[in-house]
């Protein structure tokens, strides 16, 4: 932990959670876009308890990487945001294969991270070894993409809905979702 | 993402997420939460350290399989590296210069144009919230 000199163990000033709302709706106010980019909330939080222990569960993971491209421009790693690489419908992905996914398309930091190694947004490899070891019952069949440009009416009743359907599908009992 | 998890679990499929923008994921409202206090792209643990990321979905199935109830937010004690001054950076008006917010606004409508017409091109009704 970053320390002060106070010898008391409190931390820098600047050493919270990054206030991205705060600082995406004053950026791009800055740019001059007047209307703030107004984020979804809700008043309550819907929670299902799991209904058997995870080493019996079939685990889903889905994901906001993109399949590369090869005609689609600089995917990384170390690649500036690349909106052409962006996907418009959730897709899916054999879990017993590896898979090459990039997230030049999304808002990553791009000053911090170059995405280099898959293993930081994409952890599959390391699912692979907790249904090996019996932590998780079995990994579903497929890994499910989700689309991350489109209006919230859109991901709602379209996208969310589909990702529904296919981990149904796979008869998956949980899921993994990875934000970026 | 949050969303996602928010239909999932309103449809009888538990969820965990794991992320990087606390706020974000705790605005929405979202049933379990693995936060890792890492720059944006870093959910799954740090990049080149297997270690961490076991770490790091190990933790978040923990999450998934302890949280008594709605909106839980467990931090991953993992640090990005000692100082945290990457915190500082991000989108943040205060650190850039007019000629940055100048360029920067630039390459903002040039990203605009590109997705617009990929849009159309896919057929798809255009939005402007973005």
């Amino acid at each position: 932990m970053t320390k002060t000199d106070d010898g008391m163990g409190i931390a820098a000033p600047h050493d919270t959670p990054v206030p991205y709302r705060e600082r995406i709706t004053n950026y791009y106010l800055a740019l001059g876009y007047g209307k703030p980019y107004q984020w979804a909330h809700y008043a309550d939080v819907p929670f299902t308890p799991l209904k058997k222990p995870l080493s019996e569960s079939r685990a889903a993971l889905i994901t906001t990487a993109a399949p590369f491209q090869a005609d689609k421009g600089d995917q990384g790693p170390g690649a500036p945001y690349n909106a052409a690489a962006k996907f418009y419908k959730v897709y899916s992905g054999d879990t017993s294969e590896d898979h090459d996914l990039r997230v030049s398309h999304i808002g990553i930091d791009r000053k911090h991270t170059t995405a280099e190694d898959i293993n930081t947004y994409f952890p599959l490899t390391q699912l692979r070894k907790l249904a090996e070891s019996g932590r998780i019952g079995s990994i579903a069949p497929r890994f499910h993409g989700a689309p991350t440009n489109r209006s919230q009416e859109t991901t709602i009743n379209q996208d969310c809905a589909e990702l529904l359907a296919r981990v149904r599908e796979d008869e998956a009992d949980v899921a993994v979702i990875v934000a970026n | 993402m949050s969303l996602i998890a928010r239909h999932l679990e309103e449809n009888g499929v538990p969820t965990v997420i794991m992320g990087c923008a606390k706020d974000l994921v705790e605005f929405c409202g979202a049933p379990r939460f693995l936060f890792s206090d890492f720059p944006l792209g870093n959910a799954a643990g740090k990049p080149n350290d297997p270690e961490s990321q076991a770490f790091t979905l190990a933790l978040a199935l923990r999450v998934l399989e302890t949280a008594p109830g709605p909106r839980t937010t467990v931090q991953s004690p993992l640090r990005w590296n000692d100082d945290a001054l990457w915190k500082l950076d991000f989108s943040n008006i205060d650190q850039m210069s007019e000629e940055e917010l100048a360029e920067r606004r630039k390459a903002f409508d040039d990203i605009k144009e590109v997705a617009k017409k990929r849009r159309v091109q896919d057929g798809l009704k255009v939005h402007a919230a973005e």
